[in-house]
């Protein structure tokens, strides 16, 4: 198995999409985190004075703040899914075209029924992927959206206060703040699977993955580019395809 | 027998009542001052008030009862600031109130025809308890007739409908699951009425009062929330208003009832405390004349002027259980069986593809399984660089 | 021939109660008590927490707020075997009695008053004489000449106005009014002297309960926690408060309300023979002194007197199948086999409603006629509440309750036979209000000396998580509610409801009658009752008065 000269190096994710990864990543984390404790605080203390701390106010703050990082960072995603390339481009989250729906079917094949015969070796996302990534894309949404009602009735700034309409779609609050919660549960649901899969497929694929979204880079063997380009199966049509250099951004 | 309305005299004002009943105008004026502030206004606005108090007759209330337990009424007669108690039965002149009335039957009837006939388009509606759908509602009739048909045909010609209580405001206990009698708020039975939502289990007699004062001062409907309650009262959180809350925010809390915490007034939120989504005035008018309110006295908040608190229980827990599911299923549960899921899902996925893969590398390096031992461990290198 | 009346709505209680009566030659000859409101507690309550019962029970009722709590707490601690602290037992009882005293003294003057009281009566009155009246009576201190006369101009400007409120269409100047106007002023002084006093009382709720109507409970105690030295729980100075509550409720009791009923009682003494009904009463007994299961402590005793037999206090078992049962003969339920009396352990609650299509100008009294179901003991229609409660402990020997009796019946110069009666049952309320004003500062007393011994405990955590419980459990919560005997039976299973039943004391009074055409306390009261003017119901008012009822508590 040395034929590593069969490979060839795609700049597939761009810096923006890098940062916004893992900021995007931080942010669920510390939002996940913050969440559990403001519904479960620890009994950090037996004995105290108010005065003397404010913990579980500063544990909300937090979160409040990571709520807006993540709004941003969201929001800087979907500008750069026109901006950026086509691995990142909008399209390939809406599972629209036949190709991807076909591409849909193999990789259910593949991957959850275990058989092996036709691989998909994405360059971008596979198209399983890139609609679960829409799925959490529209989770972050709802959170977002919830949360930002649960801050609208005491907030003073203009942001939570676009929400006000939120709450009476539930009937109220503590059935936002359950929704919300429950919210918290998908995303550690999602993340323990995609971090999974991200294991996964870069052990079954070996296109380096898992460092692809540090670096950049994926590897890939040239007749399996070849092979995508003709099917135009992940990822669209190419316009300019970045390969062996590094790219501008 | 009876006295007769029409033989009467002229109708007085409220301030020639308050004054011939001994009040000094100083304490008048000092009343004004007091409700001015409880329904928000200063300066010109009290003004206000003590021109419509000096100038106004007793606005005729009609107070209807339906499936209720009655503690609205008996909230109302809690009301607390000596002088205002004295000027609210002043104030208005309650013609129909089956808890209180000296007739009964068909005087009982009469007098309710009598206000409707002779204050029409003037008198206020005060309803109290929910008005039963099911089977044409027979499940609550007053002189042989439904709720349904009275409440319709008494606020045809009501000038504003007050719905005190959670009862009327949202149905209350009777229109908790599985709601037996298909009890509902009277919002949903009258249209085309502006209606006060009057919110609680039973609101606050000062709210109450408040209420009355207002729509009596300034001959207009309070400014509302989105769910009708009147925003002097119901837009501030009790959370917010609450003076355990800077335990809450430095994270002491009570971990169970009678502990040492629980002892020094600790933040209640880990026992079910309702206070962070609930709208009402606990924290700042309190109850009975201001002597506590339920966190005070160290039982968490329920939440009971919010729509259907009775079905975001368990009470002591803080998060209501999730709709559409078991009592007992409430988010966490289900996120613990859906990761637990997961996690066997991706144990079970783990070991097939494990399979997969030395299957695969056995193919490619030929029938030798021996050899594919050595391959499979240095997979991940095979494909860098 | 007989006319046929209809008292609907009976106003001056809570809740819907229609009566419908048979009018022959001025007397009653035949009534039927009806509950035309239901709202399904009991279905609602299936498969909830029974932590969080007794919040659902207590909205049953609003007049009287916290005795179906306290009943919920009871059973629910009964079923899964918890005692709690005798410190929370004395902070219950001392709210029961609270609860006793504002009760008792608003059904007197704002519910009954204006059936022996004509208030129109009250503007004839001399306030001199009134004032004399007043001050022969009792200590109270607003009884001077100016005090009635400025009650007299209040109320004159009132009735000028021209807008008459709650005292419009009254039956102001009928007959079967006795009193002398100068009675009818002082009457209606301390009409309003009682709707002030009624919001004070009540804060003893307020401070252990947090707000009324609608005091908080707790399964396992009280949620109310002591802490002499700490500003955020009951500390010296709540304690004050409440010390100084109770003896300001006592003192309205004894100086204005016993003086009252003893100084109105005289003018209406031909209704003490009428009225009386049923000769049964029952008693659960209430105000445990060394815990609930311990029932030989209580203040009040349980037991039955049959026959209006006060030689024999019969024992009762509210856990006994054949004991207490409820049956749906007249009343709008069904269920299987519906002819059987049911334990309400084994109670069914489905609503099936048979009677006319509203508006209706009669109800079918020979078919089911109620919402209301129809409990017995061992078959025995029984009347419950104040009388029953006195007439119980005046069998039972309990020496605090016979000389309380004894001395009333001194004062009216009254042999106890009179006590079987509409005046009886309005004396009955009197006089275990000074009662329960005395023991509340008893126990408070008993608060104060526990605390000062260093027990602060109001709770107790050994069975508040549903998992300690035994997978089954049935318990049974009885308490004395103002208007009598009231008991919750509760089936636990895995940790939630799986039924719930209430039988309340105007389920016992106001029921219809049972197959066998035994009548229960309201209808059987009515026999016999005189009506001077069929279009005016003013005596079977009084008579349904005494009983004050409660219409929202009997069907629930
Ligand atoms: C809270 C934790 C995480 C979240 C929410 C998350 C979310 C996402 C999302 C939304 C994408 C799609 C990016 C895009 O198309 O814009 C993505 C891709 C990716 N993430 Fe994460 N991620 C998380 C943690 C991680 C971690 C810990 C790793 C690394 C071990 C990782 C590795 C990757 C990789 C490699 C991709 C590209 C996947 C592919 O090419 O198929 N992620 N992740
Ligand atoms: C990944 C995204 C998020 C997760 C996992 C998450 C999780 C949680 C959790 C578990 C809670 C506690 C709910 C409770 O017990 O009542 C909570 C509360 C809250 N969250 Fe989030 N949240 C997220 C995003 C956001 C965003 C974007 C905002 C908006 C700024 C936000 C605002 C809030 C607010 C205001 C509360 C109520 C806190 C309080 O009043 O004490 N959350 N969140
Ligand atoms: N009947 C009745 Fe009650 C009482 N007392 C309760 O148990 O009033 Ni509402
Ligand atoms: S809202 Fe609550 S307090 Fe008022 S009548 Fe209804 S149950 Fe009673
Ligand atoms: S006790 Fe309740 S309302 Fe008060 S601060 Fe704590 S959570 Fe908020
Ligand atoms: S339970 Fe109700 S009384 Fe106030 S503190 Fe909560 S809103
Ligand atoms: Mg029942």
């Amino acid at each position: 198995m040395n034929a590593s000269h069969d490979y060839q190096r795609v700049y597939v994710w761009q810096q923006p999409v890098r940062w916004f990864h893992w900021i995007n990543a931080l942010a669920i984390i510390t939002l996940g985190v913050t969440g559990w404790v403001i519904t479960h605080p620890p009994a950090l203390m037996n004995s105290g004075e108010a005065w003397t701390s404010f913990w579980f106010g500063k544990v909300r703050f937090v979160h409040f703040t990571s709520g807006y990082v993540l709004l941003a960072n969201f929001l800087v995603r979907i500008y750069w899914s026109f901006a950026g390339n086509k691995y990142a481009s909008w399209r390939n989250f809406l599972p629209l075209t036949k190709a991807q729906l076909r591409e849909v079917w193999q990789v259910l094949k593949v991957d959850i029924m275990q058989s092996s015969d036709k691989a998909v070796h994405a360059l971008g996302h596979n198209a399983v992927a890139y609609f679960t990534y829409a799925a959490t894309g529209l989770l972050t949404v709802f959170q977002v959206v919830t949360g930002f009602a649960l801050m609208a009735p005491t907030s003073q700034s203009w942001l939570p206060r676009l929400f006000t309409w939120v709450t009476p779609l539930f009937g109220s609050e503590g059935a936002v703040r359950t929704y919300h919660y429950a919210g918290m549960w998908l995303f550690v649901i999602f993340t323990f699977i995609h971090v999974y899969l991200v294991f996964y497929h870069d052990y079954v694929e070996g296109h380096g993955v898992m460092s692809s979204i540090i670096g950049g880079w994926k590897f890939m063997e040239k007749h399996k580019i070849a092979a995508q380009e003709a099917t135009g199966i992940s990822g669209l049509p190419t316009k300019s395809r970045q390969t062996g250099s590094r790219p501008k951004v | 027998m009876s006295l007769e309305l029409e033989t009467l005299p002229k109708e007085q004002t409220i301030y020639d009542q308050v004054i011939a009943r001994g009040v000094s105008r100083r304490e008048f004026l000092g009343f004004c001052a007091w409700i001015g502030a409880c329904i928000g206004v200063q300066g010109a606005g009290v003004d206000q008030v003590v021109k419509a108090l000096e100038t106004k007759k007793r606005i005729p209330v009609i107070w209807l009862h339906f499936q209720e337990c009655t503690c609205c009424s008996e909230s109302f007669l809690r009301s607390s600031h000596p002088i205002v108690a004295d000027i609210l039965l002043d104030k208005i002149s309650l013609d129909y109130t089956e808890t209180l009335m000296a007739a009964s039957g068909h005087q009982a009837e009469q007098a309710l025809q009598d206000t409707m006939a002779k204050y029409k388009g003037e008198y206020l509606l005060c309803i109290e308890g929910s008005v039963p759908l099911a089977e044409d509602g027979v499940y609550c009739c007053i002189g042989g007739k439904t709720a349904k048909g009275i409440a319709e045909e008494v606020a045809e010609h009501a000038k504003a409908i007050i719905a005190w209580g959670n009862c009327a405001c949202s149905g209350c206990v009777q229109a908790a699951k599985p709601n037996p009698t298909q009890a509902m708020p009277i919002k949903k039975v009258i249209a085309g009425k502006p209606i006060i939502n009057v919110q609680g289990c039973p609101p606050i007699a000062e709210v109450m009062a408040g209420v009355l004062v207002h729509l009596l001062a300034f001959d207009a409907i309070p400014e509302l929330d989105n769910l009708g309650r009147p925003k002097a009262f119901y837009s501030r959180r009790v959370h917010d208003t609450c003076y355990r809350r800077p335990n809450f925010d430095a994270g002491l809390f009570v971990e169970s009832f009678d502990d040492e915490n629980a002892r020094k007034g600790y933040c209640l939120y880990k026992v079910g405390c309702k206070g962070p989504t609930t709208y009402n005035s606990c924290g700042t008018i309190r109850w009975n004349g201001g002597v506590s309110f339920p966190i005070q006295s160290g039982h968490p908040c329920i939440g009971c002027s919010e729509e259907n608190f009775w079905d975001k229980g368990p009470f002591y827990e803080r998060l209501p259980n999730f709709p559409g599911f078991g009592v007992e299923a409430t988010a966490d549960t289900l996120g613990q069986v859906a990761l637990g899921a997961a996690a066997v899902g991706v144990a079970a996925h783990a070991v097939m593809t494990n399979f997969r893969k030395r299957n695969e590398i056995g193919e490619q390096t030929g029938e030798n399984a021996e050899k594919a031992e050595t391959a499979d461990a240095a997979a991940t290198d095979d494909h860098s660089i | 021939m007989s006319t046929r009346i209809v008292v609907d709505p009976v106003t001056r209680i809570e809740g819907h109660l229609r009566i419908e009566a048979e009018i022959k030659d001025g007397k009653i000859v035949d009534a039927w008590s009806a509950g035309t409101m239901v709202r399904g507690l009991e279905i609602i309550l299936k498969g909830r927490d029974p932590r969080d019962a007794w919040a659902f029970c207590e909205r049953v009722c609003g007049v009287c707020t916290t005795v179906h709590a306290l009943a919920s707490v009871r059973a629910v601690e009964d079923g899964i075997q918890v005692q709690v602290p005798p410190n929370a037992e004395l902070i219950r009882n001392i709210m029961f009695c609270a609860q006793y005293m504002q009760d008792h003294v608003v059904h007197f003057y704002h519910l009954h008053a204006l059936d022996w009281v004509d208030v129109v009566s009250a503007l004839k009155a001399n306030p001199a004489a009134t004032s004399t009246l007043a001050q022969s009576i009792s200590h109270w201190p607003k009884s001077s000449p100016g005090y009635f006369s400025d009650i007299q101009k209040r109320l004159t400007k009132f009735v000028e106005s021209g807008q008459l409120g709650i005292f419009a269409n009254g039956y102001w100047g009928h007959p079967a009014y006795k009193l002398p106007p100068e009675a009818n002023l002082m009457a209606v002084a301390h009409y309003l002297e009682a709707l002030e006093w009624q919001k004070e009382i009540v804060k003893v709720h307020t401070i252990f309960g947090g707000k009324n109507p609608h005091p908080n409970y707790l399964v396992g105690g009280m949620p109310c926690s002591i802490n002499i030295n700490e500003a955020n729980a009951i500390n010296a100075e709540r304690l004050a408060m409440v010390g100084d509550l109770l003896k300001q409720g006592q003192q309205f009791i004894e100086q204005v309300y016993i003086p009252d009923v003893l100084a109105v009682a005289p003018f209406y003494l031909d209704w003490a023979g009428i009225g009386g009904g049923l000769d049964n009463y029952l008693c659960y007994g209430d105000l445990p002194t060394n815990g609930f299961s311990d029932i030989s402590s209580y203040k009040f005793q349980r037991g039955a007197i049959l026959g209006r037999d006060l030689s024999t206090v019969h024992p009762v078992d509210p856990r006994d199948d054949t004991g207490i049962q409820e049956f749906i003969d007249h009343s709008w339920y069904e269920y299987e086999g519906a002819a059987a009396g049911l334990h309400p352990w084994k109670g069914e609650t489905k609503l099936k409603y048979s009677g006319p299509k509203p508006p209706y100008a009669n109800l079918d009294t020979d078919a089911k006629y109620s919402w209301l179901k129809t409990p017995r003991w061992k078959g025995h229609a029984m009347e419950v509440g104040p009388l029953a409660r006195m007439l119980v402990g005046y069998a039972g020997g309990n020496a605090e309750i016979k000389d309380a009796v004894t001395a009333t019946l001194g004062a009216l110069n009254a042999p106890p036979s009179v006590l079987f009666s509409t005046l009886g049952r309005t004396a009955a309320r009197a006089i275990e209000s000074q009662l329960a004003a005395r023991w509340s500062l008893d126990f408070y007393n008993q608060l104060l000396a526990n605390i000062k011994a260093g027990d602060t405990r109001t709770f107790t955590r050994e069975k508040w998580e549903p998992s300690s419980w035994p997978k089954q459990a049935k318990g049974v919560g009885t308490s004395e509610a103002p208007r009598g005997a009231l008991a919750h039976w509760i089936v636990i299973n895995e940790q939630k409801i799986e039924n719930y039943q209430l039988v309340v004391p105007s389920t016992w009074n106001a029921s219809p009658r049972d197959a066998k055409g035994q009548r229960s306390a309201y209808e059987a009261a009515l026999i016999g009752t005189p009506v001077h003017d069929p279009q005016q119901p003013l005596e079977i008012i009084r008579t349904i008065h005494s009983f004050d009822p409660c219409l929202a508590c009997a069907v629930h």
